[in-house]
């Protein structure tokens, strides 16, 4: 159970960082959407954070550098948590980009109940972390 | 976290021209209101604003073109406003928004017009305080 949960959170993962990976510019105007940075900052965010997300997706599904990816990832999922309700509660209305153009249309709502789906995912694999393979 | 870097830092080398770096829209893209008042019977405005808003109020002339009704908006605005000749001016609320910006990039990536499309300036608001 534990294996399958970390390959579909990070084969997710691998995939929402290669849809942005495709156009950071794009991303780099989702984050700029969410008015808490500047825009020099949200560019540089959109080169990295896609790179971030891709190499921890990789790593839980190869279980290499497993634990940290954990951690990181649960880090980012959590932020951008906290990132989307305070710009909902600020009257924004944001894409989070997350996927794409996938992601578009989808509402708040269904975005807030896919993060914090994949949230518990993580938990779940946080508490009870997968044996290194090593 | 630092393997990330690595690739971050190619792609932007990569990509370092096409990054607008220093603002989300190039100066470029944008026009103030005089200049576009200026151009006069020359160019067709687009209100990306939504529908009831461009009820209240509008730039005279204007067509509305907005995200939330795309399709039927671009069919309805290529076959009854559009002139390929003329300038497109998008504006939305005011600097603060984002609406001029996604039209007009959809207006260039996705309709493929030849038109010279730029952004007004600081949009509805400041067409308001120059009238």
């Amino acid at each position: 159970m534990k294996r399958v949960v970390a390959i579909l959170i990070g084969g997710l993962f691998v995939y929402a960082g290669i849809v942005k990976v495709i156009d950071p510019v794009e991303f780099a105007r989702d984050i700029d959407n969410y008015k808490m940075l500047n825009w020099s900052t949200s560019v540089w965010l959109s080169l990295y954070l896609p790179w971030l997300e891709i190499l921890c997706g990789l790593a839980l599904i190869t279980r290499v550098l497993y634990r940290g990816s954990v951690f990181m990832v649960t880090g980012l999922m959590s932020l951008f948590i906290v990132a989307s309700i305070v710009a909902k509660a600020r009257g924004l209305d944001v894409s989070c980009g997350c996927f794409g153009h996938a992601s578009t249309y989808l509402s708040f709502s269904w975005h807030l109940a896919l993060d914090f789906l994949l949230l518990g995912g993580l938990l779940f694999l946080w508490k009870r972390p997968l044996p290194a393979t090593s | 976290m630092a393997l990330a870097l690595l690739p971050a830092v190619v792609e932007a080398v990569y990509l370092r021209d096409k990054i607008p770096w220093n603002a989300r829209v190039a100066e470029s893209d944008l026009v103030d209101v005089a200049t576009a008042r200026g151009w006069g019977a020359n160019v067709t405005w687009i209100d990306a604003r939504p529908a009831d808003e461009f009820e209240r109020d509008h730039i005279p002339g204007a067509v509305s073109l907005n995200e939330d009704s795309w399709s039927e908006g671009l069919a309805r605005f290529l076959g009854n406003e559009w002139l390929p000749e003329k300038k497109i001016v998008v504006y939305c609320s005011a600097a603060s928004c984002n609406l001029a910006e996604d039209v007009a990039r959809r207006l260039r990536k996705e309709a493929k017009l030849p038109n010279e499309i730029r952004i007004l300036k600081g949009g509805w608001e400041a067409w308001q305080a120059k009238k």
